[in-house]
């Protein structure tokens, strides 16, 4: 009964959905003062869900940028509080749009895709590009590391980086990418329609029920109050 | 007939025969080079991917600059980084339809992050259609710094729409709207907009170098 079992990550269709849906709701009525009751309320839902961590960090960078932007609205309309209440709920808005995202995992959304028959070319390239951002910190590593060996000297001068940055991490990739392939190649992946099994499905939960049907109620409430 | 003569015989018509199969391969070879679209392969879909993600931690300043919303700020920021690494992928990747995929790839992750910013699939399908009626392809290297020139350039009206709508106000909100987007001056607009895709060119131009590079080491075939 995967249905009923408690899990940590939304369906990620649904987590871009409500990503949309409190963006789109967010802005058209950021001017009012129940847009941010609102985005309390959501935000406490997604706290309730256990979305805590990346609703803590994306409050932290709201409250910063927010809080700059929403002074200068608020001096530059000639102290009027509506501009930076305005501002307020649009840096929320856009904020709070991000957590349901920051807590989907690649492979999810990869399965998920795959699910749905999206083709193989975009659930892979999508696969790889985010699954290469720790091979790629490694390489530029290594780049520097290989710089400092040879003593070449610094990577703010743009011949040096150029000629002793930038093409030997493009020729690095080049290579990196060409073993991939072959990898992958051999491993028995085509990308034309072959059948292809998927080794855990993504399901929705109860939990993704109640979270989106939470999430239209105060939509709703947002629309009609 | 003796037997030397009948091996000199077999030798001639099996050279004749080697010789048509080799015109046969060559004019294969040479409808594909005149093919304006090809099939991807595994190879060509990892580099793409490579390359955007490149493109993307190299693009991590975005959260940042969408944050400041001045007209043609996220065009500024990101215009170098967004002509370089897709000329290196269009070089490599001569096919129609490679600029999208990336757009593709990026996109995915760019929903999360600032949501307007999928209008690049609209723009880097927009300028597909352009380099395929004017070049029909990127067989030409300057096609590719064609596209990879316009494509940040391209998302400045949508985003220019974007942000009207983000910052839809009125009476006193309206001085602040004009001090953050600079877009009620024409002159700013213009001189902006120039500014993104004289910046595009030299990233794509910088791109197109680098790639030539890889060219001459073997590195790109």
């Amino acid at each position: 009964m995967k249905f009923f079992c408690v899990k940590n990550n939304l369906y990620p269709l649904i987590a871009v959905f409500s990503s949309v849906a409190i963006l789109i709701f967010g802005l058209v009525n950021a001017k009012s003062i129940e847009c941010t009751y609102f985005l309390i309320g959501v935000f406490l839902w997604m706290f309730i869900f256990g979305f805590y961590k990346q609703a803590i960090k994306a409050f932290i960078m709201f409250v910063v940028i927010g809080g700059i932007f929403a002074c200068i609205a608020y001096f530059s309309s000639g102290k009027n509080f509506n501009s930076a209440l305005a501002m307020i709920n649009r840096f929320g808005t856009i904020f709070l749009a991000l957590v349901p995202g920051m807590s989907v995992s690649t492979i999810a959304m990869t399965r998920n895709l795959s699910q749905l028959h999206v083709p193989r070319s975009v659930t892979l390239g999508m696969l790889i590009t985010m699954s290469f951002l720790p091979v790629l910190s490694a390489e530029i590593k290594r780049v520097r590391e290989a710089m400092k060996t040879r003593g070449v000297g610094s990577i703010f001068n743009v011949k040096i980086f150029y000629r002793a940055f930038l093409i030997p991490l493009v020729c690095r990739l080049v290579d990196i990418s060409d073993v991939l392939a072959l990898s992958i190649e051999t491993r028995g992946f085509m990308l034309g329609k072959a059948n292809y099994t998927i080794y855990k499905r993504e399901q929705i939960n109860v939990l993704d029920i109640m979270y989106i049907l939470g999430l239209m109620i105060s939509i709703i409430l947002l629309v009609v109050l | 007939m003796t037997g030397r003569e009948k091996a000199i015989l077999e030798l001639i018509q099996f050279s004749k025969q080697m010789n048509e199969d080799d015109n046969a391969f060559n004019k294969s070879i040479s409808k594909n080079k005149n093919k304006i679209f090809e099939k991807y392969l595994i190879k060509d879909i990892v580099f793409l991917a490579i390359i955007t993600c490149c493109t993307l931690v190299t693009g991590a300043v975005m959260p940042l600059l969408v944050n400041v919303p001045m007209f043609g700020i996220i065009q500024l920021g990101l215009g170098l980084q967004f002509s370089i690494f897709p000329v290196i992928g269009l070089m490599k990747v001569k096919k129609p339809f490679a600029l999208l995929l990336q757009s593709i790839f990026i996109s995915v992750f760019l929903v999360f992050m600032f949501p307007p910013m999928v209008f690049l699939i609209v723009c880097a399908l927009v300028i597909e259609l352009l380099t395929l009626l004017i070049f029909r392809g990127y067989k030409n290297d300057w096609a590719c710094v064609f596209a990879a020139t316009l494509y940040m350039p391209m998302t400045i009206p949508l985003l220019y729409m974007y942000y009207n709508v983000f910052f839809s106000v009125s009476g006193n909100e309206k001085a602040a709207v004009s001090m953050f987007i600079g877009g009620g001056n024409i002159g700013v607009i213009i001189g902006i907009s120039f500014a993104v895709i004289a910046l595009c060119f030299v990233g794509s131009l910088i791109g197109m170098v680098i790639a030539k590079e890889l060219k001459k080491a073997g590195k790109l075939k």
